[in-house]
């Protein structure tokens, strides 16, 4: 399909649709954000993180980036988690040093960071209601796939390369370390 | 956009601190990449907000690109935790201050 | 023709020295003998043609100046190595090169045993080049130029034997006295700078007048280069450094202590009368220091039991004669004297170096007597430089003494304290001298007798002894009384005939020959008397005056003076500092700049604490820092 239009949008109905759906995606993503920081078990922390990833892809929806979302799920939650999944499998069990954790006195430092991080985060939010010159069109071409590949292709194709590129070390950089590892326990 | 602009944002927010909180409360190297993990996917949803709002596509090119070096960093990322990791008792990135000051 | 006779002159015995100094390895002896005695006799062959061509010239026509480069040219000031050949120049070479010879080839033997012969040759033709450097300069550049390298030449002679503490002791101290007396040399230099606009002989003498007649810049410019002098010439109380020469070896002493070095202050004054005619206090000065000098001197050479000893204090006795004299403005009786106390200064010194050689390195007079049974050369030698030095007539002291005593007399008021002080030198000085003389050469020998029978010497030490002593005797009849005035003549040129210049009148002649006879005899009569006749006298007596004579023996306390004054307090400030002074201060800012970098770099360090939590929370204080920054610009512009 060229243009993601929908029937319903233009009338009022798709506004509180939209509403509706930030509100959901929004309210998983925290949620499950939450239980990404603070569960105990690596693998239930794991879970939350795929929670996570398919609120955002979501929201990617909402934002009518339906090639982002696609691309958000396959990627993020299929490959990069379940990759997650293996190594938690592979080491997970073993647990923390023992003993209280040494930097306790300094987290007031971090404490102090995320405030500061936060106020900043806020004035930049609140300047940003500025708004542009002219509102976002109810529907556009941008976020299909012939616009995002046109966009790579042309003034993009940098970024494009190296991409490419930093898939290339990926890979050789997997290979090494995994070769390291099978040397390591006696295989060639 | 019915939903302002300024609530993806601030939902971006939320996730970046929550991410940050994470990294530096979690000795386990696992959880410390998952942490990372959302605070990646906190600027993409910034990226793709800014996108729809300028109806521009590079938001959406860059947040694909940052998903890629996401991937790319994890596979290193937990590349380099099962080498380090593999022969010790603890799963705690404090083990590993051999240089210190 | 002259200036490049004179030129050779002066490079011939450094060249020589250098050779000697760089040479390897020990060469033959005969190599060094040829190059370090031969360099002295080529000099002095041409010295001795310099001399014969200026006699050949008219009076006037006795002056040559040659300049071999610019050195400084700047303000107008021109310095040039430049070297001056006058009568009163040629005369001092001679000196230097003829005695300086003689020891030259008396050093053959003395130094035959001695490990260091070459490093011994090169050294004496190093002093030989300063001297002649110092006497032939022809500015004041030089002069100092030569005047340190002298002081140099006579600290590397006296400190030979380094390996001995007492020898490097001495060898410090002549150096120390004579730095203070190169301040003075050199700050009189700058006077005369600043006065008369030249460093040039010439110019200075010639522009003398303006400074003005008992002027105070005249004062000071005489008793500043007095300083330099009295320091050389070992004049009280600079004179603590000459006794304790004696470390040196022998024909050092001779060489340095006796004929040349100590010299040179005397020469000074001569060089620059034209500045001492034009203050009369500063001579008066002058011949006072030289009076006083003369008595002190000689009073501790009396006590004196080591035979060198009693010869250093004798120079700085007889050079403070011939201070005197050119305090006085007698300045060719002042060198007249100089001449004479080379010859005889050196022959005594020779011969007492032949004793000494032929008792195996003993100095002292307990251990001496009736050594002129063994050693006859010796004995000849110290006799005749007795003999001229007690001012006995007929021989070189003789003539010279009367010179200076007469212009004394003649000078009138001060000039008739300074006789008198002069009269009661010459007797002590025919008391101390015939003493030395009975005690070592008459009476019975140690208890004992020698063991090894006294050898006497071979002709290398034996020929110059003879020629010295010969020179002693005859080498006065160059200025008689009521005769020939030879060497006032030969100075004329460079002194000029001023009304400053004092000429003995005749009645003053008469007088001064009269009671120096009777001073000197009385003097010999006095030591044949205890010394001679009955050797045991002298102990029988030794308790009369014991307090006076034990001050006069510690040489009047100048060292323990100088050690009170100087030495001690300089080392407690030296002690201060280096224990207290430097480690707190300047090493207290090394230390401190080092304990405080090391402290905040410890500090700083804490930060690495290789915990990649840690590194996080500062990633993240940072972050919001800079947000912050950025929040508030926002909100500003905004």
């Amino acid at each position: 399909m060229a243009s993601t239009t929908h029937r319903c949008w233009g009338t009022g109905r798709c506004r509180v649709g939209e509403q509706v759906l930030f509100a959901v995606a929004a309210i998983g993503t925290l949620g499950f954000g939450v239980g990404v920081v603070f569960f105990k078990d690596a693998f239930r922390a794991a879970v939350s993180l795929i929670g996570t990833l398919l609120s955002v892809a979501l929201l990617f929806i909402a934002l009518l980036a339906p090639f982002a979302a696609a691309i958000q799920v396959i990627v993020y939650a299929g490959a990069i988690v379940v990759m997650f999944l293996f190594v938690i499998a592979y080491l997970g069990d073993r647990g923390a040093l023992p003993g209280p954790d040494r930097l306790d006195r300094w987290q007031v430092f971090g404490w102090l960071g995320l405030i500061g991080l936060g106020m900043f985060g806020t004035v930049a939010i609140l300047d940003s209601t500025a708004g542009p010159a002219r509102p976002a069109p109810d529907t556009t071409d941008v976020g299909s796939p012939a616009s995002i590949g046109d966009a790579f292709l042309s003034s993009h194709l940098l970024a494009f390369e190296v991409t490419s590129l930093v898939l290339l070390v990926a890979a050789v950089g997997a290979v090494v370390l995994a070769k390291g590892a099978v040397q390591g326990e006696g295989g060639r | 956009m019915t939903v302002p602009i300024a609530a993806y944002l601030a939902l971006s927010l939320g996730l970046l601190v929550l991410g940050l909180i994470g990294v530096m409360r979690r000795r386990n190297p696992l959880m410390l990449l998952l942490s990372v993990e959302l605070m990646l996917n906190a600027g993409n949803v910034a990226l793709i907000g800014f996108s729809r709002q300028w109806d521009d596509p590079s938001g959406q090119v860059f947040a694909l690109v940052v998903m890629v070096v996401a991937a790319a960093e994890v596979v290193i990322g937990l590349g380099l935790t099962v080498a380090i990791f593999r022969n010790r008792t603890n799963l705690d990135v404090d083990e590993l201050s051999a240089m210190k000051g | 023709m002259a200036t490049a006779l004179a030129w050779i002159v002066l490079v011939v015995p450094l060249i020589s020295g250098l050779v000697l100094a760089g040479w390897p390895t020990e060469p033959p002896h005969a190599v060094t003998r040829v190059l370090g005695v031969g360099s002295i006799l080529l000099a002095f062959i041409l010295s001795a043609t310099i001399f014969a061509g200026l006699l050949g010239n008219a009076a006037d026509d006795r002056a040559f100046t040659s300049s071999a480069f610019e050195w400084i040219s700047i303000g107008g000031v021109d310095v040039n190595l430049a070297i001056l050949v006058d009568p009163l120049s040629v005369m001092m070479m001679l000196i230097i090169t003829g005695v300086g010879f003689l020891i030259h080839l008396y050093s053959v033997e003395y130094m035959e045993h001695d490990r260091d012969y070459r490093r011994f040759f090169a050294c004496m033709n190093l002093f030989v080049f300063a001297m002649l450097l110092l006497v032939l300069a022809a500015n004041f550049f030089f002069l100092i130029v030569g005047w340190a390298f002298v002081g140099l030449a006579s600290y590397l002679l006296i400190g030979f034997w380094y390996q001995r503490p007492s020898a490097v002791a001495a060898a410090k101290k002549a150096f120390v006295i004579n730095v203070i007396g190169d301040v003075g040399l050199v700050l009189g230099a700058f006077l005369v700078l600043r006065t008369l606009g030249t460093l040039d002989y010439g110019e200075a003498f010639a522009r003398a007048p303006e400074m003005g007649a008992q002027s105070g810049t005249a004062l000071a410019i005489c008793l500043l280069l007095f300083v330099g002098s009295a320091a050389k010439s070992a004049q009280v109380p600079l004179h603590t450094w000459l006794p304790d020469a004696m470390e040196g070896p022998t024909p050092v002493s001779a060489l340095i202590h006796a004929a040349t070095m100590v010299t040179a202050g005397v020469y000074l004054i001569v060089r620059c009368h034209a500045f001492f005619d034009l203050s009369w206090l500063a001579g008066d000065i002058v011949a006072f220091v030289g009076a006083i000098t003369l008595l002190l001197a000689a009073t501790v050479a009396l006590q004196q039991v080591d035979i060198k000893r009693v010869l250093a204090w004798s120079t700085v006795s007889q050079v403070g004669y011939m201070v005197m004299a050119v305090g006085l403005g007698a300045y060719a009786s002042g060198m007249f004297m100089l001449m004479a106390h080379a010859f005889y200064k050196a022959a005594l010194f020779l011969a007492a170096g032949i004793i000494i050689h032929a008792l195996n390195d003993e100095q002292s007079l307990d251990a001496m007597g009736g050594l002129r049974k063994y050693l006859r050369v010796a004995f000849f030698g110290m006799g005749a430089g007795c003999l001229a030095i007690a001012g006995v007539p007929g021989f070189a002291g003789f003539f010279a003494k009367d010179d200076v005593l007469s212009s004394a007399l003649a000078y009138g008021g001060f000039g008739m304290f300074c006789w008198v002080v002069g009269v009661v030198g010459a007797f002590l000085t025919a008391l101390y001298m015939f003493r030395l003389l009975f005690r070592a050469f008459f009476g019975p020998g140690p208890d004992g007798g020698y063991d090894p029978t006294p050898h006497p010497s071979r002709w290398w030490m034996s020929v110059p002894v003879v020629i010295l002593g010969i020179l002693s005797i005859v080498g006065g009849w160059l200025q008689v009384p009521f005769g020939w005035r030879g060497l006032d003549s030969w100075l004329t040129p460079v002194l000029g005939t001023g009304a400053e210049i004092i000429e003995p009148t005749h009645t003053a002649e008469v007088i001064t020959i009269i009671v120096s006879l009777v001073a000197a005899f009385g003097g010999i009569a006095l030591a044949w008397w205890l010394f001679g006749a009955d050797p045991e006298r002298r102990k029988r007596l030794a308790g009369v005056a014991a307090g006076p004579l034990r001050v006069m023996g510690d040489a009047w306390e100048f060292d323990r003076a100088y050690d009170d004054l100087f030495v001690d307090p300089g080392r407690e400030v030296a002690d201060v500092m280096a224990t207290k002074v430097e480690p707190d201060g300047p090493q207290g800012l090394i230390t401190g700049t080092v304990a405080v970098v090391r402290g905040a770099s410890r500090v700083v360090s804490a930060s690495q604490s290789g915990m990649v939590r840690a590194y996080t929370f500062w990633m993240v204080l940072g972050i919001s820092l800079a947000g912050i920054v950025i929040a508030l610009v926002l909100a500003g512009t905004s």
